[in-house]
């Protein structure tokens, strides 16, 4: 056993001293890919990874696009519901431009369960104080109605009147009058779930 | 002429020139312009008199004497705001001493006169009064008034009793000197909050500090609370009364939710009406200051507000505006049941407005403020002892809202706005006679208390 154990390095390096003494044979063809090839590739992949991160950039902005475009929908369904609806001078009937603006919130408030409403009612300065203070309440609750006509819930409202307490415009003259004589809209409950009228 | 002839005629005189010069002072084609057709511009045309009514300076001892011209001040100045007599003003020192000379006065005109000794007497001051009645050249009556120092914030009030005791003397009936007006007004931020003033224009006092709308204010009869109504829970408006000697102050309940406005005290002062604009179920409501609970006087879809009872407590009036928003009028009816009357004179298609109505202290008049042609606004009186309840127009020039009877039932105050801006302004509806109670600030909605004569 010890015998062996000597006999086969001493074959090896026999074998390795006789092999130099020859020609040597030709290396192996290589199996893997050639330069160009490598090259090819790494162009290959750098441009599919490009191509990877450029459809994630677009589906970002896509997703951004679609989230700005929300936020817009909101923005306008949120100023929909505040704008102001105006009154001829001692009425509380609603306008054809007041019906509108009422009809754009309707749908808003159809698509936004959530948001309630407060309805602020005013005058202008001329006549009676107190009598001004109800004539902005009738304000108020005829829009009330209007809306509460479509069937909405009429809990989603309240109405307060201010009369001629809280003018826009401070002027004494029949443009600023025209623009007091108006319905402001407090939105009181859902500010943050407002969703843009469904089409 | 004798004196009492001169006194009769004086009085007519007077009142002939002060007609005069009214008319004078405003173009007559304004006067046609800014009246309702079929209703009486101008003045009750009672046959009042005012007698020439003289001031001897008065004197004063015991310290009293640097008082005595600001004490004869003030009472000057009540006296010709009494609208009873033509005061005689402008009087050289001389005519002080010692003593009433009433064939001197008598040549000066005088049918009345007033002397006054300021006497020092402890801690506060006395105030002795005669009237002395020239032409019978006899000494009438004559009082003693205790006053504090000038320093005392009572000072001017006391003074204004003492005033009101010599109309007493010569009318029968007290003055309103010992008044306040309360109303509301805006200050620099946008909010409003309750004053009052004292009847001279005097002593302006802000009484609620409220940082939020507050306004219509309505005096108990006895003038120890004032019911207002304000927006400051963060509600809607709800009807406070506010105890002025305790401060204290509570909330009506309101039987609605919504706006409960225009609070008026019943005459007996155990009872606050109120207006209530809820939709179906509005109306005016009373609330019982003794034991609570509520009841219902008006109700329905209609807003019926600003209630105003007559001194008896059997009528009440009040605005609507059942006949339209555009066409508001004035109704009346009786506590007893039964239908409210048109007061103001609404025909159906032919439009109106009327709106803040206040029922006299006399129980004979109403007076309301009515949109007239051109659409300026004017203080109205409807006689609610005739049948047809005809109606008078007390002011002509500017715009002229909310009209508020002072205790007398002789004088209105009201909301006027002229070329130099709004004021606070106070019509005798038996001369016509208009002063200016404060000049330059939008007052609202103001109320005269009642008289102040009883010292709390």
């Amino acid at each position: 056993m010890i015998v062996r154990r000597f006999v086969a390095p001493v074959l090896a390096a026999t074998v390795l001293v006789v092999a130099c003494k020859k020609q040597p044979p030709p290396p192996p063809a290589p199996t893997g890919p050639t330069a160009e090839e490598l090259a090819r590739m790494r162009a290959d992949s750098i441009a599919a990874a490009q191509r990877r991160a450029d459809s994630i950039a677009a589906a970002q902005r896509a997703a951004e696009e679609a989230r700005a475009a929300h936020e817009r929908a909101v923005a306008e369904a949120k100023a929909t519901l505040q704008e102001m609806v105006f009154f001829d001078y001692d009425k509380s009937d609603l306008r054809p431009d007041a019906q509108t603006v009422l009809r754009r919130k309707v749908a808003v408030l159809r698509a936004s369960p959530q948001v309630q409403l407060q309805i602020a009612g005013n005058a202008d300065e001329r006549g009676s104080e107190e009598y001004n203070l109800a004539l902005g309440n009738r304000r108020a609750e005829a829009v009330r109605q209007f809306l509460v006509g479509f069937g909405l819930a009429e809990s989603r409202f309240s109405i307060i009147s201010y009369g001629e307490e809280k003018p826009l415009a401070t002027g004494h003259d029949e443009a600023s009058w025209a623009r007091n004589r108006r319905d402001e809209f407090v939105i009181t409950a859902g500010e943050n779930a407002i969703n843009p009228p469904s089409n | 002429m004798t004196g009492p002839e001169r006194r009769r005629l004086g009085g007519v005189v007077a009142l002939s020139l002060s007609i005069a010069l009214a008319v004078a002072s405003t173009p007559i084609r304004a006067q046609q312009r800014d009246s309702i057709p079929g209703v009486a511009l101008g003045l009750m045309y009672e046959t009042v008199s005012q007698p020439a009514l003289g001031i001897k300076p008065f004197t004063g001892r015991f310290g009293g004497a640097g008082v005595a011209p600001q004490v004869e001040a003030i009472i000057g100045r009540d006296l010709h705001n009494s609208d009873r007599f033509e005061v005689m003003d402008s009087l050289p020192a001389s005519m002080g001493g010692e003593g009433v000379d009433y064939e001197l006065w008598d040549r000066l005109g005088a049918v009345w006169l007033v002397t006054g000794q300021v006497e020092g007497a402890g801690d506060g001051l006395v105030l002795l009064l005669e009237l002395h009645d020239v032409v019978y050249s006899e000494l009438k009556q004559q009082g003693r008034f205790p006053i504090p120092d000038p320093s005392d914030p009572g000072f001017r009030m006391a003074v204004h009793r003492a005033s009101d005791q010599i109309v007493e003397w010569v009318t029968g009936e007290p003055g309103v000197a010992a008044t306040r007006i309360a109303f509301g007004m805006r200050d620099s931020q946008g909010n409003k909050d309750i004053y009052t003033v004292d009847s001279d224009g005097e002593n302006l006092q802000r009484i609620t500090d409220n940082h939020a709308l507050s306004l219509s204010p309505a005096w108990s009869p006895d003038a120890s609370h004032i019911a207002y109504s304000s927006d400051k829970g963060g509600t809607n408006w709800r009807i406070y009364e506010l105890n002025l000697t305790t401060q204290k102050e509570r909330m009506i309940p309101p039987p609605r939710p919504d706006a409960n406005i225009t609070p008026a005290y019943l005459p007996d002062g155990h009872a606050i009406a109120f207006a209530v604009t809820s939709g179906t179920r509005s109306g005016i409501y009373t609330y019982d200051l003794d034991n609570g609970g509520l009841a219902n006087l008006t109700g329905g879809r209609y807003y019926d507000i600003s209630p105003t009872f007559s001194p008896d407590g059997k009528w009440m009036a009040f605005n609507t505006d059942r006949f339209g928003t555009t066409v508001p009028q004035i109704m009346v009816m009786p506590m007893s049941g039964g239908d409210p009357q048109t007061l103001s004179p609404y025909q159906y298609g032919k439009g109106g407005y009327y709106t803040s109505p206040d029922w006299s202290p006399r129980g004979n008049l109403v007076a309301f403020h009515g949109r007239i042609r051109l659409g300026t606004y004017h203080i109205l009186v409807a006689d609610m002892k005739d049948a047809g309840h005809k109606l008078k127009q007390l002011t002509w020039e500017g715009n002229n809202e909310d009209p508020t009877w002072a205790p007398d039932g002789r004088h209105i105050a009201f909301v006027g706005e002229r070329r130099w801006g709004f004021g606070l302004m106070v019509v005798d509806i038996s001369t016509g006679r208009l002063r200016t109670v404060i000049a330059g600030r939008k007052v609202s909605a103001p109320a005269w208390s009642p008289s102040l004569n009883v010292q709390r």
